[in-house]
């Protein structure tokens, strides 16, 4: 294609050197100039903030974190957002891998439907999805009437505002996520590697065990570190489903923020969920540049 | 080697076949349980019992009616819609460009300037909503329609470069060298040719970047007002006070609008050329 322009020969090799370029450097800086002014001044603003503001004056500027880390009420909060994100990761994982391992290897022409299955919810918001759990677990929802009728449970009881309902939530709005994860790398697993092990004596679960899952570590990882983000990030699971029983970082920032209304402790807050935010970028950044596989 | 070939696969896949049957289930009941909240949601909708009762007790659009009464959802819609359509078309036009700039760059500074580009969309969306607030109250934009716009482009940018980053790096640049070649100014080779090759990329970014902000709670009920609300804040804050079917109501209204919307997706473009 090169060879079929009118000077080839002597212009050939630079060319093929650098690329043509349609568009300059100059084209980068209105969206630079947007974020910075937009994205990257207003967290920092929020760094000074959570530093300066309210009794961070007058207690000195790391009054803020300092409470939240020593304090019995917040650093209980903040066990509970990591026991939560690291819970439902945990579950998404256990729930979502068998998915995952099925659209890959024996889904065939089914898998583009599968595919749809788990992006179509997307389409909806999450308030009705969280909602819907509401309305199966509530004193005379679905599953609640199923449940007694089949007789496992004695009462008509409202099943919602439990930290059940919050973990069922979490798990339904995120498993798709890990699911996905995980067949981008399954795909390019070699299914003659699983085929050789069975040949040579493995059983179905040692092949699992042995070869599977460990090839497919990266798209777990991927996976993981993406719901557990996904979950520290979230609050209108445990606010709508939680029945106040489960107050995670990014609920109690929406709680002061409407109540409280204490600027300093919720930009504090803020910067420790971005943080957290930040390691678990940190590491996937460390996973993917070990293996090599492209996101 | 002939006469093992075919006893070996005959008892190999007798006995996978029940394993795989047992997963297929499995997988049957997984597409269940993710179907069943928005299943029971549209159900309720049309149900005449103002609590939340299964089986629904009868047939009604009553809820229906009930949106269109309610003013702020209405009004909600509006904004939403607005704030969605608006976001992604500037984003768009911050974003392309740039993405055309950095896609064929081999430099280190073009690789963080990517990521830089790719960042909103790591910071949760609750800290991003507050911190833009206070910064913006202090231009005294605070909560404004133009507050809720920035704070929407912002989280759309990432979408629509990482897709165009991605279409732009699969296309040789031999097409538009052609172009250059045979005469075309840099706008002409832009406009025939850059622009309509790239385009699945802006398409999908946006049609991403829209349905995101159409579900942007964390972000939007920072700059809540009574006209700046999108939909998701009425929502919420009717669900707090009230609980009745027309919460699933305007819940199926919404995902009948997202339908719609990559429908209409579908017939400009077609999806299979926007999924791959």
């Amino acid at each position: 294609m090169t060879a079929a322009t009118p000077q080839a020969g002597l212009d050939a090799k630079p060319r093929r050197n650098r690329p043509y370029r349609l568009a300059g450097p100059s084209w980068i800086i209105p969206v630079l100039l947007f974020l910075a002014f937009f994205f990257v001044i207003p967290l920092g603003a929020n760094i000074l903030r959570s530093l300066q503001a309210g009794q961070a004056a007058t207690n000195g500027p790391l009054f803020y974190y300092i409470k939240l880390m020593t304090d019995a009420y917040y650093g209980g909060v903040m066990v509970e957002t990591l026991k939560v994100a690291a819970i439902s990761t945990v579950l998404c994982l256990i729930v979502g891998y068998p998915v995952a391992y099925f659209m890959v290897r024996f889904a065939g022409r089914w898998n583009a439907i599968i595919v749809f299955l788990l992006i179509a919810p997307l389409l909806t918001s999450i308030i009705m999805r969280t909602f819907g759990w509401r309305v199966l677990l509530a004193r005379r929802g679905a599953l609640t009437t199923l449940l007694f009728d089949w007789g496992v449970i004695a009462h008509p009881i409202s099943l919602a505002d439990e930290p059940f309902a919050v973990y069922l939530g979490l798990v339904h709005v995120l498993a798709p996520f890990m699911i996905l994860s995980i067949t981008a790398v399954l795909q390019k697993v070699d299914v003659r590697l699983e085929e050789s092990a069975r040949v040579l004596g493995a059983s179905a679960l040692g092949t699992f065990f042995r070869i599977t899952l460990p090839l497919s570590l990266d798209g777990i990882a991927t996976g993981c570190i993406l719901v557990f983000v996904l979950t520290t990030g979230s609050f209108l699971t445990m606010l709508l489903l939680g029945g106040g029983k489960v107050t995670t970082l990014s609920l109690l920032i929406y709680q002061q923020f409407n109540v409280a209304q204490d600027t300093g402790f919720a930009a504090a807050m803020g910067n420790l969920l971005l943080f957290i935010g930040l390691i678990c970028l940190a590491l996937q950044a460390k996973f993917l540049r070990r293996s090599g596989v492209k996101s | 080697m002939t006469a093992l070939a075919p006893a070996l696969p005959v008892r190999r896949r007798r006995r996978v076949r029940y394993g795989v049957i047992a997963l297929a289930l499995y997988v049957l009941m997984f597409l269940g349980f993710i179907a069943a909240p928005i299943v029971s949601v549209v159900a309720v909708s049309f149900s005449t019992a103002s609590f939340i009762a299964f089986p629904i007790p009868g047939f009604t659009l009553r809820w229906y009616w009930r949106i269109l009464e309610y003013r702020p959802f209405v009004d909600a819609l509006i904004v939403s819609g607005e704030v969605a359509v608006l976001s992604t078309l500037f984003g768009t036009l911050l974003g392309v460009p740039a993405a055309l700039a950095l896609a064929r760059s081999r430099a280190t500074a073009a690789a963080i300037v990517s990521n830089f580009l790719l960042a909103p969309v790591t910071v949760p969306a609750i800290v991003l909503g507050f911190a833009l607030l206070y910064f913006l109250s202090s231009l005294s934009l605070g909560i404004s329609l133009t507050a809720l716009l920035i704070a929407h482009t912002v989280a759309g940018i990432p979408y629509i470069v990482r897709t165009v980053l991605s279409v732009y790096r699969s296309i040789p640049p031999d097409l538009e060298e052609a172009a250059a070649i045979l005469g075309a100014s840099r706008w002409q080779t832009l406009l025939h040719t850059t622009l309509p090759l790239v385009r699945p990329g802006v398409f999908a970014g946006g049609l991403f970047a829209i349905l995101t902000s159409l579900d942007n709670l964390p972000l939007s009920f920072f700059f809540g007002s009574a006209n700046t609300n999108t939909l998701p804040v009425v929502m919420l804050s009717y669900m707090e006070n009230q609980f009745d079917p027309s919460i699933a109501a305007v819940s199926t209204v919404q995902m009948l609008i997202a339908i719609v919307v990559l429908l209409i997706a579908d017939r400009v473009y077609g999806i299979e050329k926007l999924t791959s």
